[in-house]
C-alpha cells in the first residue's frame, strides 16, 4: 500500500477503518468473545485485510506490514471491539513473525513471511507438554541432529488451532546435559510431515481448538532451526513478551463489559444501586487496565520494557475477564443455566459459553499463580534465599 | 520508574523534592507537626515557596514559577511519598488555579503571598458531606453581605488566605474573605493527616467592594478546573503514599523472621504484595491518563473520577495490609506505617471517596453511550 496511514489524523484513520469494517465485515462473524476464526475463515480474514491494505498493522513496512503507530493499532483494536468482531489468533503474524524478524535467516524470512501476510499459511505454537505447562523450560520433546536433518520425538499439548495450521514452531530439547533453559532449540516443522499427528481435545466451551501434537521420528531440515542451536529459550522469551502485551490487553474484558451493560439494560437494572456499585467497580477496573496497557505498550515500543508490569497485566486482564463473566451470570438469573443464548432483549449470546471461554484465560500463557511468583521474585527477590 | 517516564523538568523537580523532603518530610516531620496549631509547618511552607513549589501553577507576573500541571503532579507524588502535611493540593493546586484565573487586585495580592510561601490560601466550596465537584451553592452574596455555611474547608488555620465560592443572584462568584471579619465563625477539627479542616459559617459578613475576584462563567470555569486539577493531584499524592508504604512494608517483611523464614519468603504474602503492586500500577496509569486528558483540554471527567477512585482505594488497601504484615508492631504509634495509613484515610476520603467516584465514572460512560436508567 503506497499510502502512509500514519499520516492520517486519528479521527480520519478511525473513520476509515470503521467504514471499511461496516462495509466488509461478515455479519455471521459478529459473535464477540465466543467466536474465534479458524482455518479457512481465518485465511479469508487475512486475505480480505491484505487485499484492502489493512494486513499486519504492527509489522515494519520493509516486511510488507503497515508499520502503524501504537496509537493507531489500538484504534484498530478498539473499533473491532466496538463492532463485536470475532477473535482472531493470527499466531503467524502476531507470535511467530516478530521472532523470525529478529532471529531468522534471510532465507527463512523470504520463505515464511510473505505467505503469512497473504493469508496463505497459518501457524501454531508448539510449547506446552503434558508435564511442562507453567514450568515450560522442563520440556522433554527432543530433536537429534542426523545428517542434514533434525529428528523430533515427543508430545505437545494445548497447541491452539493445530488442526488448522500449515506449520508449527516448536520448542525442543537439543541438549540434556545443561541447565534446563540452556538446552532448548526453536525449530519449524510442516504439519503434514510424516510422523506428525494431531488430536483435537474437546473443551468446556464446546470447542476443539486445543490439540495434542505427537512427533514420532519427524524429520525437519536443519535449515529450519531459528536462532542458534540450544538458544531457543532466548527466541521464545522474546516472543513471550509480545504475547504478554497481547494477553494483557483489555479486548475481552471490554467486549464482555459491553454485553454486561446490554444485559443490565435489558433486565431493567440500570437504576439498581447494588448492581450499579458492582458494575462501577468492574468499569473502573476495565478503564484503568486500558490506561495501564496503553502506557506500558507505549513504553515497550520506546524500548522501556517493564517485565514485572507485563506479567501483572496478564493477571489483571484475565482476572477481570473472569469477574465480568461471573457478573453476567449473576445478572442473567435463571438464564445463566441455559445452553443457548439468553432470552433478554438486546443480548444474543450464550452466557455459559462466555463464562467457559473466560476459564482458561487465567491458566494459559503462564498460569496467574506462576505469573505472581515471577513478579514477586522481580519485586522482592527470590523466596527462601 | 519502569514504564513511568519523567521529562527533564520533572526529573529535576523530583530530585529536588526527594532531597528536600528527605530532610523536611517523612515520618519524623509528620510527628513533629501533627499536633501543632496550624496543622503543618509554616517554616517548611516558606522554604517550599523559595523552591518555587507553592507557586508552581501561578503566573510569573504574580511571583509564581509557572511550571505547569505535570510539574505540579510530580511534586504531589513526592508529597505523598513523604506524607507531607503541607497544603500543597489545597493551596498550591486548588486555590492557586482559582487565583490564576483572576486579574483582580485582591487575587494578585494573595497570589504573591502564596507564591513566596508567606501564607497558605484555601478555597471554601463544599456545603454537603460526600458531594463531588462543584455544587449548586446555597451560600450567597446579597446587598454586599455573605451568608451561608461551608463544610470540610481544607488546610484551615486562622492565618490562612480564604476564598469563598458562592452565588450572587444567578451568578457564581468567588470572593476573598478575611477570616477575622465579624460574622465569620470557624469550627475547626483535626484531621487524620495532621491538618485542620473547618466548618465555616458566614452570618451577614460584609465584603469590600473589590472582594469578588471572579464572577459568572469565568468563576464556573475556574472552579471546575481547580477541582479537576486538585482531584488529579490528590490522586498522584495517594499513589506516592501507597508506593512508599508498599516499599516500607516489603523492607520490613525482608528483615522480619518467623518459623525460620523471612516474612517475604511466604508465598501467600508474596502474592498479596504482588496484587497490591498491580493496584499501584493501575493507580499510576489512571491518574496519568486523567492528567493528559486535562492538559489536552479534552473532557477529562470520567478519567478523573476513575483516577480518584483507584488511587484512594489503593491507599486504603495497601494501608490495610501494611498494618497486617507489620504484625502487632504495625498497630503501635511507634511504627511509621500508622502515619501513612492515617494520612491515607484523610486523602482518600477528601474530594470524594472511592465508591462515589466509581459511580460517577460509570455515569459518565453511560451518558456518553446514551444509556439512561
Amino acid at each position: 500500500m503506497a499510502e502512509d496511514l500514519n499520516l492520517l489524523s486519528n479521527d480520519e484513520f478511525r473513520q476509515r477503518w470503521r467504514s471499511w469494517l461496516e462495509e466488509n465485515y461478515p455479519e455471521e462473524w459478529r459473535v464477540p468473545i465466543i467466536l474465534r476464526l479458524a482455518g479457512d475463515e481465518e485465511r479469508r480474514w487475512h486475505r480480505m485485510t491484505y487485499a484492502a491494505g489493512w494486513r499486519a498493522p504492527a509489522w515494519p513496512k520493509e516486511y510488507g506490514g503497515l508499520g502503524l503507530s501504537l496509537e493507531k493499532q489500538l484504534i484498530m483494536n478498539r473499533e473491532m471491539e466496538r463492532y463485536n468482531c470475532a477473535r482472531v489468533l493470527d499466531s503467524g503474524a502476531v507470535l511467530f513473525a516478530p521472532a523470525l524478524m529478529k532471529y531468522g535467516t534471510e532465507e527463512q524470512k523470504q520463505r515464511y513471511l510473505p505467505p503469512i501476510l497473504r493469508g496463505d499459511e497459518l501457524w501454531c505454537q508448539g510449547y506446552s507438554e503434558p508435564n511442562s505447562g507453567s514450568d515450560l523450560a522442563s520440556l522433554r520433546t527432543s530433536a537429534v541432529r542426523d545428517g542434514d536433518d533434525f529428528v523430533i520425538n515427543g508430545h505437545k499439548i494445548w497447541t491452539t488451532l493445530a488442526a488448522h495450521a500449515d506449520h508449527i514452531f516448536v520448542l525442543v530439547r537439543t541438549n540434556k546435559d545443561v541447565k534446563k533453559q540452556a538446552g532448548i532449540s526453536f525449530l519449524l516443522a510442516d504439519m503434514d510431515a510424516p510422523g506428525l499427528t494431531v488430536r483435537p481435545i474437546m473443551n468446556l466451551a464446546d470447542e476443539d481448538e486445543l490439540c495434542e501434537v505427537f512427533f514420532d521420528n519427524v524429520r525437519v531440515p536443519a535449515t529450519n532451526l531459528v536462532g542458534e542451536i540450544d538458544q531457543g529459550w532466548t527466541v521464545a522469551k522474546s516472543l513471550l513478551g509480545d504475547e504478554r502485551i497481547a494477553n494483557g490487553g483489555p479486548t475481552l474484558p471490554r467486549q464482555s463489559f459491553q454485553v454486561l451493560e446490554d444485559l443490565i439494560e435489558g433486565t431493567g437494572l440500570l437504576d439498581d444501586l447494588g448492581q450499579t456499585d458492582r458494575t462501577a467497580t468492574l468499569f473502573c477496573d476495565l478503564e484503568d487496565l486500558a490506561a495501564l496497557h496503553s502506557q506500558v505498550a507505549d513504553a515497550a515500543i520506546r524500548g522501556e520494557v517493564d517485565n514485572a508490569v507485563l506479567g501483572l497485566m496478564k493477571v489483571l486482564a484475565t482476572d477481570l475477564f473472569q469477574r465480568i463473566s461471573d457478573e453476567l451470570l449473576r445478572v442473567a438469573g435463571e438464564d445463566a443455566g441455559l445452553q443457548q443464548p439468553v432470552g433478554v432483549a438486546g443480548v444474543a449470546l450464550d452466557l455459559r459459553k462466555v463464562y467457559m471461554v473466560a476459564r482458561p484465560a487465567t491458566i494459559y500463557a503462564g498460569a496467574n499463580e506462576v505469573q505472581r511468583n515471577i513478579v514477586a521474585t522481580m519485586l522482592m527477590g527470590a523466596a527462601g534465599r | 520508574m519502569g514504564w513511568r517516564v519523567d521529562d527533564e523538568l520533572q526529573q529535576m523537580l523530583r530530585d529536588s523534592a526527594r532531597h528536600y523532603l528527605g530532610d523536611n518530610g517523612g515520618p519524623a516531620h509528620f510527628r513533629k507537626v501533627r499536633a501543632n496549631e496550624c496543622g503543618f509547618d509554616a517554616a517548611a511552607w516558606r522554604q517550599m515557596g523559595e523552591l518555587g513549589w507553592t507557586g508552581v501553577l501561578l503566573p510569573e507576573a504574580a511571583g509564581g514559577s509557572e511550571l505547569g500541571l505535570d510539574a505540579a503532579l510530580t511534586l504531589a507524588e513526592e508529597f505523598g511519598r513523604a506524607i507531607s502535611p503541607e497544603p500543597f493540593v489545597a493551596a498550591a493546586v486548588i486555590a492557586a488555579t482559582v487565583l490564576a484565573a483572576s486579574e483582580a487586585t485582591a487575587a494578585s495580592a494573595l497570589s504573591r503571598d502564596l507564591a513566596c510561601g508567606a501564607r497558605s490560601v484555601t478555597l471554601a466550596w463544599q456545603e454537603q458531606r460526600g458531594s463531588i465537584g462543584i455544587p449548586r451553592f446555597a451560600t450567597h452574596l446579597s446587598a454586599g453581605k455573605l451568608n451561608g455555611t461551608k463544610r470540610h474547608v481544607p488546610a484551615w488555620h486562622p492565618g490562612t488566605g480564604l476564598l469563598v465560592a458562592a452565588v450572587d443572584g444567578a451568578e457564581t462568584i468567588v470572593a476573598v474573605v478575611d477570616p477575622a471579619t465579624a460574622g465569620v465563625a470557624a469550627r475547626p477539627a483535626r484531621l487524620t493527616d495532621g491538618t485542620i479542616g473547618a466548618e465555616l459559617e458566614f452570618a451577614g459578613v460584609e465584603l469590600d467592594g473589590d472582594a469578588v475576584i471572579l464572577r459568572g462563567a469565568a468563576a464556573d470555569a475556574a472552579l471546575e478546573l481547580a477541582l479537576g486539577r486538585g482531584t488529579v493531584a490528590i490522586s498522584a499524592q495517594l499513589e506516592g503514599l501507597a508506593s512508599a508504604l508498599w516499599q516500607m512494608t516489603v523492607a520490613y517483611m525482608q528483615q522480619r523472621s518467623q518459623f525460620g523464614s523471612r516474612l517475604s519468603d511466604f508465598q501467600a504474602l508474596r502474592h498479596r504484595m504482588v496484587d497490591l503492586f498491580g493496584e499501584i500500577e493501575l493507580a499510576g496509569a489512571s491518574w496519568r491518563r486523567a492528567a493528559s486528558a486535562l492538559t489536552a483540554g479534552q473532557d477529562a471527567r470520567m478519567a478523573i473520577h476513575a483516577a480518584k477512585a483507584r488511587c484512594s482505594q489503593v491507599a486504603q488497601d495497601v494501608g490495610r495490609w501494611s498494618i497486617q504484615y507489620h504484625g502487632a508492631f504495625g498497630f503501635t504509634d511507634e511504627a511509621d506505617v500508622g502515619l501513612y495509613v492515617h494520612s491515607g484515610l484523610r486523602w482518600s476520603t477528601w474530594l470524594g471517596n472511592p465508591a462515589a467516584h466509581r459511580r460517577e465514572a460509570l455515569a459518565c460512560h453511560r451518558r456518553e453511550r446514551g444509556r439512561n436508567g
